[in-house]
């Protein structure tokens, strides 16, 4: 039966109002599911806070941080919705030329021509 | 129902004993503050307890307002032996178990109370108890979720909470007490039936609970007309803690 050494941490996320999404609220240590709830309940709903809580046993979430999947070393920047960025590469190839950056013409010059 | 036409004095009478109830519980269960077995635990009884003298005090409300008196001075400023909270709550904070024990049996009769009362026919009260159905819902599950661990523990847990049900058998169902002139409050629909009655419907509420985890039904109560009488030395200690603000300086606004 539950001692305080079975005691083991639940994540708990809630729900502001209706139609919100669930955000992480925080965690509770308690040694099963009901009592877990409960604490849930009064840690997180207690000021009519929350609309929705869902109480989950943080072994039971798997977790990822493996920085080799979530962080490779090399440029990904072609796989975001911008694609490339240009500025390294065009000052490289500037560099390579030997052309300076072209200046931002003023306003006056613009409207001259 | 016309203010004129209510049973004035039992009305009173139901009003003062369900709202010195929650006020001494609450108080009680108010004591685990800081103490209690995990922070978690702490946190959970702080706000059971605070949600009880919140009960309270809207019942104070409406006792306020029949006799025409301050809620404040309703809960504070009277005597001992003019509180008529019923002796199950007379037992001082004791241990973990007896904390359990007390809630249990006392959120199971007062869930039996409350729906007796809810369909009646004085709306202000009616109306009371339909909010405070829906919070002691919250308050039956919690105590149940403990005594239901406490019990089939096996270990210390069981014996001390054996013990403790024990030490509030002759206690246990003085949340019935027959109320002065409550025949009138049945007559006048405000409250479904009798007390004797709802204590058989508590019996056989609590009953099969009892029975799946091998504890003693509570037996009958001795002299369960005295039973919102008597109150003793862990009463006097409690009302000396609760109203030591109050009396040092009589009168202030706060």
């Amino acid at each position: 039966m539950a001692t305080a050494a079975e005691l083991e941490p639940w994540e708990v996320f809630r729900q502001e109002k209706d139609g919100d999404p669930m955000r992480h609220g925080g965690s509770v240590m308690a040694p099963d599911a009901e009592l877990a709830t409960h604490y849930a309940r009064e840690l997180f709903g207690r000021r009519q806070e929350s609309v929705r809580l869902w109480v989950v046993r943080r072994r039971d979430i798997v977790d990822l941080a493996d920085l080799d999947l979530l962080q490779p070393p090399l440029d990904r920047s072609y796989k975001k919705p911008g694609g490339y960025l240009m500025r390294d590469k065009l000052a490289a190839a500037r560099e390579i030329s030997g052309e300076s950056k072209p200046k931002a013409r003023s306003s006056r010059e613009a409207r001259s021509r | 129902m016309t203010v004129a036409a209510l049973p004035a004095v039992a009305l009173g009478e139901l009003l003062r004993s369900m709202a010195d109830d929650e006020f001494v519980i609450g108080f009680s269960d108010s004591e685990w503050t800081g103490i209690a077995p995990l922070l978690e635990e702490d946190v959970a009884m702080s706000s059971l307890a605070q949600d009880e003298l919140g009960h309270a005090a809207a019942l104070y409300g409406l006792l306020g307002k029949l006799v025409a008196a301050n809620p404040d001075a309703l809960a504070y400023d009277r005597q001992p032996g003019e509180y008529r909270h019923c002796r199950l709550l007379d037992h001082g904070r004791g241990d973990w178990a007896m904390t359990i024990a007390r809630r249990y049996l006392y959120d199971s009769a007062d869930a039996v109370r409350l729906e007796a009362l809810a369909g009646g026919t004085w709306e202000p009260l009616a109306d009371l108890v339909g909010k405070l159905i829906r919070e002691e819902r919250y308050h039956r599950m919690h105590a149940g979720a403990w005594l239901e661990r406490l019990a089939r523990d096996g270990g210390e847990a069981r014996a001390r909470l054996l013990l403790a049900l024990r030490e509030l058998q002759h206690d246990a169902a003085t949340v019935f007490t027959p109320l002065p002139e409550e025949a009138a409050l049945v007559g006048a629909g405000i409250l479904a039936m009798p007390m004797a009655e709802l204590e058989r419907r508590w019996r056989a509420t609590i009953g099969p609970v009892f029975a799946e985890l091998d504890l003693p039904m509570p037996p009958a109560t001795r002299q369960i007309e005295r039973g919102r009488l008597d109150h003793g030395e862990a009463f006097r200690w409690l009302w000396g803690e609760f109203t030591a603000v109050r009396r040092s300086e009589p009168g202030a606004t706060w």
